[in-house]
């Protein structure tokens, strides 16, 4: 396995450079980091997607059966949500914000992965690893429509208090981190929908012990409730700008609960170790 | 370099005498014909509401700064006014220094300032029609708009807003994404507040209306600038039309009571609305700053942002000096392969190692007895060879005759000879 291994070292060291070019740009005014971000972005989602590959094939299974697997999921996760999202609005002045995330969950899951080889049957399943996948791109998306919030809340203050410093000279303007964060938002909100339909209609064939009453199923509709809500809000009522970046944060608390609280604590037929 | 430079500027002079020494184009043109015939044999005359400077390279040596200054102060007959103690004066690699440093904006009165680099960029386009630049002042003209290039790139001196009125609309591009999709009303003619408004059209703002208690100015207003007029008895009702709102009115009340933003605001469902009070009083109640989505600026506020910005274009000057030495170095690198006589050195040196590569490739097809003679007569080619150019450069002085200049120039290009007389920077 010196392919798996030789991953589990580069992937970090990768992130820590993009987090290195985008924090240059945001912090000074590198020239040279700018022109470089985006094909490290670029390499660096290829080669988390090749790792993935390979360690789903020299395992046997997708990588979702331990808390660690998951971490560098969610790490994947976030850089393909940031990538989106900087394709979509053109703005990189927030990339240092989030890819520190995707470093954090890359660094955390290549210090402490075991190789696992003998799990249960219906861990190898292809669609227990969409079902997780569009689960796992949701709750990221939802996070960094949280970051951006809360940039959102930062500029807001500073512009409205009259006292600029770095977060005024370098974010975008109010509107565009407010599309950006409903962007995120919509994103997020999407997957989530396609992770409980998966859920739903395919988990009880495997599962003997489903139950509708599962904490984190609950918990899941609950969020995707609460987001659903919000955003018909946006639509119907026109609600705007700090209003709604202070909702989507309240929203993030109750996913930061769910994916703590209810993973360490209330997990039904969902834990599997 | 007989490079010699004199001018006026904000540093030296109140605006009463820089005014008296202001060229119109016209001016420059005749001015620069005298200064031709007289002293220079290149040469360029750039003046502007703040400076009046003139940089020549003498025909024969350098010339002094006392005749030009005499000349200037004559040829606007403003002896009453304007004394020679009112210039400054440089020459050489100070007076390059010291055109660097006008085009970067360093020099200005508001320091960074983008008009000026135009400003030398017109002056240097109308000395180029006059027929008045050579081989030293092309490279210079190549080289200051180079320098005004890399300032603006690489250094931060021209940005942030340094006056009130663009504090303002750069204040409203970072609340809003596409000023193209906002309105904007401006109530009252304060000069600040006319300012403000045509920055934002400047900037493309979408739709603009005019509020004035004389409406004949309002008309005045949106005439030149196009939008609409709106009734001044009715402003609550035009506040609802619009993004930004711009107050500059003397009126000892406030026009803008903290109700009516609440009323707008619940009718443009919270969208932020942006408050810019230029009027000295106020103009709209303090407390619409409490107001969700509300941004509300007033003239001390905006103040600071100024004050701010202007510290922060100071803390870049060492990075524009260190800009302007490189490149003053670096033009009279370029200069000093100008001299012929290096230069015939250099083609000399070039043509003979040329000659004894192929005398040495070729030498064993010949008998060893007639060896001898081939390097001779390979010699007395090349000596013929440079014979005529030689002379030729030898007759002018390239710092003086442009023709000769160009040759050397040419003669550089065309043989490849050392990087000092490559291609200018491309600007």
């Amino acid at each position: 396995m010196p392919l798996v291994i030789a991953f589990t070292v580069i992937l970090p060291i990768l992130y820590a450079v993009l987090v290195l070019l985008y924090g240059l740009t945001f912090f000074g005014s590198s020239a040279a980091a700018l022109r470089l971000q985006r094909p490290v972005l670029l390499f660096t989602l290829c080669l988390h997607a090749v790792s993935l590959a390979v360690r789903t094939a020299a395992f046997d299974h997708p990588p979702i059966t331990n808390v660690y697997e998951i971490m560098t999921l969610l790490a994947a996760a976030i850089a393909v949500a940031y990538t989106y999202i900087e394709w979509r609005t053109g703005t990189r002045s927030t990339g240092f914000f989030i890819l520190i995330l995707a470093l954090a969950f890359q660094t955390a899951s290549s210090l402490f992965l075991r190789d696992v080889v003998k799990i249960p049957e219906y861990l190898h399943s292809l669609v227990l690893g969409f079902h997780v996948s569009a689960a796992l791109l949701g709750y990221t998306a939802i996070s960094l429509s949280a970051v951006y919030g809360f940039l959102y809340l930062m500029l807001y203050h500073e512009i409205k208090s009259t006292k600029f410093g770095l977060i005024y000279n370098r974010l975008p303007n109010l509107e565009m981190l407010e599309a950006m964060s409903h962007k995120a938002e919509i994103f997020g909100f999407i997957s989530l929908t396609i992770a409980i339909i998966i859920g739903v209609v395919w988990l009880p064939r495997v599962f003997k012990e489903f139950s509708y009453l599962d904490p984190k199923l609950v918990g899941t509709l609950a969020i995707w409730v609460m987001y659903a809500a919000g955003l018909s809000a946006k639509r119907r009522l026109g609600w705007q700008g700090r209003k709604m970046m202070i909702i989507s944060l309240v929203a993030f608390g109750f996913v930061f609960l769910s994916m703590t609280v209810v993973n360490l604590y209330l997990s039904g037929f969902h834990s599997f170790h | 370099m007989n490079l010699v430079s004199i001018g006026i500027s904000h540093r030296t002079a109140e605006v009463d005498v820089r005014e008296r020494m202001w060229l119109s184009a016209d001016e420059t043109r005749q001015a620069m014909t005298t200064l031709k015939e007289r002293w220079f044999a290149e040469c360029m005359l750039v003046s502007t509401c703040n400076r009046t400077e003139v940089y020549g390279l003498g025909r024969e040596g350098p010339v002094s700064h006392d005749d030009l200054k005499s000349f200037l102060i004559a040829f606007k007959n403003a002896g009453s006014a304007v004394g020679p103690g009112h210039f400054y004066e440089s020459s050489g690699d100070a007076a390059v220094a010291h055109l660097f440093r006008v085009a970067s904006g360093t020099d200005s009165q508001v320091i960074g300032d983008i008009q000026i680099l135009n400003q030398v960029k017109e002056a240097f386009q109308l000395a180029r029609e006059m027929n008045a630049l050579g081989p030293v002042m092309n490279r210079l003209m190549q080289a200051t708009l180079h320098v005004g290039k890399r300032t603006r790139t690489e250094t931060s001196i021209c940005e942030g807003a340094v006056s009130v009125s663009y504090a303002a609309v750069e204040l409203a591009s970072k609340i809003f994404a596409d000023l193209s999709k906002k309105a904007a009303l401006l109530i009252g003619a304060g000069e600040t507040g006319e300012l403000t408004m045509r920055h934002l059209v400047g900037k493309e703002i979408g739709r603009i209306y005019v509020a004035n208690r004389t409406k004949e100015k309002a008309e005045a207003l949106t005439r030149e600038l196009g939008g609409t007029v709106v009734d001044y008895e009715k402003l609550n009702e035009a506040l609802n039309l619009v993004d930004i709102v711009i107050t500059s009115v003397s009126s000892p009340s406030y026009v803008v009571q903290p109700e009516h933003v609440h009323e707008v605001m619940r009718r443009r469902s919270n969208n932020p609305l942006f408050l810019i009070d230029i009027g000295v009083p106020r103009n709209i109640h303090p407390a619409s700053r409490k107001i969700e989505n509300v941004f509300l600026y007033d003239m001390d506020a905006l103040r600071s942002i100024v004050d701010r910005n202007l510290e922060r274009r100071m803390a870049e000057l060492p990075r524009v000096d260190s800009i302007v030495q490189e490149e003053t170095e670096e033009f009279f690198r370029w200069a000093a392969g100008l001299q012929a006589g290096p230069t015939i050195q250099e083609f000399r040196d070039s043509l003979e190692g040329i000659r004894r590569q192929e005398v040495e490739k070729n030498i064993n097809r010949f008998k060893p007895e007639d060896r001898d003679l081939v390097e001779l007569v390979t010699r007395r080619i090349v000596n013929k060879i440079l014979h005529g150019p030689t002379e030729v450069l030898k007759q002018g002085d390239a710092q003086t005759d442009r023709d000769t200049a160009a040759r050397i120039l040419a003669l550089r290009e065309l043989f490849r000879l050392s990087s000092n007389g490559s291609e200018p920077h491309e600007s």
